[in-house]
């Protein structure tokens, strides 16, 4: 974990998503999917932003065109902390990943998304541990309101297999995530998920249903409450447990799913 | 040359420099050691501390507020004898004074855990936080409790709003020096839940409170002030000194940028 100076050395879209990249050496290689970094964008907290590429040198985030990172030019430098927090952690033995996101928060999966694709320089992929077998397979349940809101596929690594539910049906099924979750979730030995924690609870009760005696973390749920200090030092991160409570930034941001309140 | 925060207290505390993080900021000592150079700074207050574990309080704890943020932890905490396990090495090895700041929640509480604080070297001072009620006698009881277990020098953190009103009292019980003051509390209406969240506020809006609060204790009583609230910047933290502070806490601008404590720390250096 460091403070130091970012360069942003470009800026452009990608989807509905403004893409920036941040050339960041000192902290790069620390990141991983669902873990992040403080940036200093003028308001009175750090910001959080989750990487959704990750290479050994550099880092891009996809965020809102509303969020403060997306005015920033490139040369611009931005003071950062991190590598911050508990990412997604993913079983050797994993053969069939599911990724579960609306749209908003597809992007803290994309690193995910992209560890079956061999691509030079990048941080080191799932292929590379021992036990990563060829089947490896990554699905993803991908939801939004309607299709004018989705990330387009198009952007998606080709071997990830794409689920896509709309509210109006107007791309892919009608329904919610939750109408195709218990059938992907039988599928899976993983599932990391980023969404409103609101929806938690739901696709919970369905990991009991279906999954009944899954080890710990076969379901990871990404919680981001509001952040000061991001070491844990304010306790101001609070995220409530089945046993209390701990802290998105230092015991989190990543939770077991059932072990979320 | 240093600063004495005791100067009537048989073990004094000394300082090499007046800046020093505020309780409820820095954590229990080791969660920033890879951000902030300790080495610069006047002393570590680490805490809230009390005698038993706080779970705290439910999420949410942290609202954003204009200008700042409302924080309430609900006094979360591992609970004395864990702290101790946890951290009494590191404090050992500090390289500055570390100052133990307990939460003042009654007289037998506080006096428990002054109790077993009490003669360990590794920790140089407490500070001791009261109820935000306002009560002289609740507070004197509490500060005499803390005052009659502690063998190390006792800073004691007044509320914002009742700082004139107990300082006075305060020396009477046996403060060697005042914290001034406390974050004041405040509101916010937190949207997501539905719901209102009161707890401590943070910003730079609290320096003019905080100052008013330091001069005018620094009317009433003699003995050193630690200026507290809302210091952001260099000349923040000056002007607590101006205004008759001894020494200076940074409370949530650690958050922001936690190299300002060592770039405060040198720009201020005795």
């Amino acid at each position: 974990m460091v403070q130091a100076g970012a360069l942003i050395t470009d800026i452009g879209t990608s989807g509905p998503f403004v893409r920036v990249t941040f050339a960041a050496p000192a902290m790069a290689s620390g990141l991983a999917a669902g873990r992040f970094v403080l940036a200093d964008l003028g308001g009175y907290l750090r910001a959080p932003l989750f990487p959704a590429r990750i290479e050994a040198e550099e880092f891009d985030v996809l965020i809102s065109p509303r969020h403060a990172a997306a005015a920033l030019q490139p040369g611009a430098n931005v003071d950062l902390i991190g590598p911050l927090g508990r990412g997604f952690e993913i079983p050797a033995a994993t053969e069939r990943l599911l990724l579960v996101a609306s749209t908003n928060y597809l992007p803290v999966l994309l690193p995910l998304a992209y560890q079956n694709q061999q691509k030079p320089g990048s941080a080191a992929s799932l292929r590379e541990k021992p036990g990563f077998s060829d089947g490896f397979s990554i699905a993803l349940l991908l939801s939004a309101s309607t299709a004018a809101e989705l990330y387009p596929v198009r952007l998606l690594p080709p071997a990830v297999e794409v689920t896509i539910v709309t509210a109006d049906g107007s791309a892919g099924q009608r329904g919610s995530m939750l109408d195709l979750f218990p059938d992907l979730v039988r599928w899976a030995d993983c599932a990391c998920i980023a969404d409103d924690p609101a929806t938690y609870p739901a696709l919970a009760e369905i990991v009991r249903d279906v999954r009944a005696g899954s080890g710990r973390r076969f379901a990871q749920a990404l919680v981001v409450p509001p952040v000061a200090c991001g070491v844990g030092a304010c306790q101001g991160c609070a995220v409530s447990v089945v046993r209390g409570t701990k802290l998105a930034c230092t015991d989190g941001p990543v939770f077991d799913l059932l072990e979320l309140r | 040359m240093t600063i004495d925060l005791a100067p009537n207290h048989k073990a004094g505390l000394v300082l090499a420099n007046p800046v020093m993080p505020a309780a409820g900021c820095f954590g229990l000592g080791t969660e920033y050691a890879r951000l902030v150079e300790v080495e610069a700074l006047g002393a570590l207050v680490v805490g809230p501390l009390t005698a038993h574990p706080r779970r705290g309080a439910e999420s949410p704890r942290l609202v954003l507020t204009p200008g700042g943020v409302l924080l309430h932890t609900g006094l979360a905490n591992p609970g004395l004898s864990a702290a101790l396990r946890r951290y009494a090495r590191a404090w050992a090895r500090s390289p500055v004074p570390v100052i133990v700041h307990v939460a003042g929640t009654a007289p037998d509480e506080v006096a428990s855990c002054c109790q077993r604080l009490s003669g360990l070297e590794a920790i140089a001072g407490l500070e001791l936080g009261l109820p935000d009620t306002g009560d002289p006698d609740e507070a004197t009881a509490i500060i005499q409790a803390a005052h009659a277990s502690a063998s190390q020098p006792l800073i004691v953190r007044l509320p914002l709003v009742w700082a004139d009103a107990l300082c006075q009292a305060a020396v009477e019980a046996g403060a060697d020096a005042l914290t001034v003051a406390a974050p004041p509390r405040g509101t916010a209406w937190y949207a997501p839940g539905n719901h209102f969240v009161t707890g401590r506020l943070y910003g730079p809006f609290v320096l003019p409170l905080a100052l008013r609060a330091l001069r005018r204790v620094a009317a009433l009583v003699s003995i050193p002030l630690v200026g507290c609230g809302g210091v952001h910047t260099v000349e923040h933290a000056r002007t607590f000194l101006r205004a008759g502070a001894a020494a200076v806490q940074i409370d949530g601008a650690i958050w922001r940028d936690p190299a300002c404590l060592a770039h405060v720390a040198r720009s201020l250096r005795i």
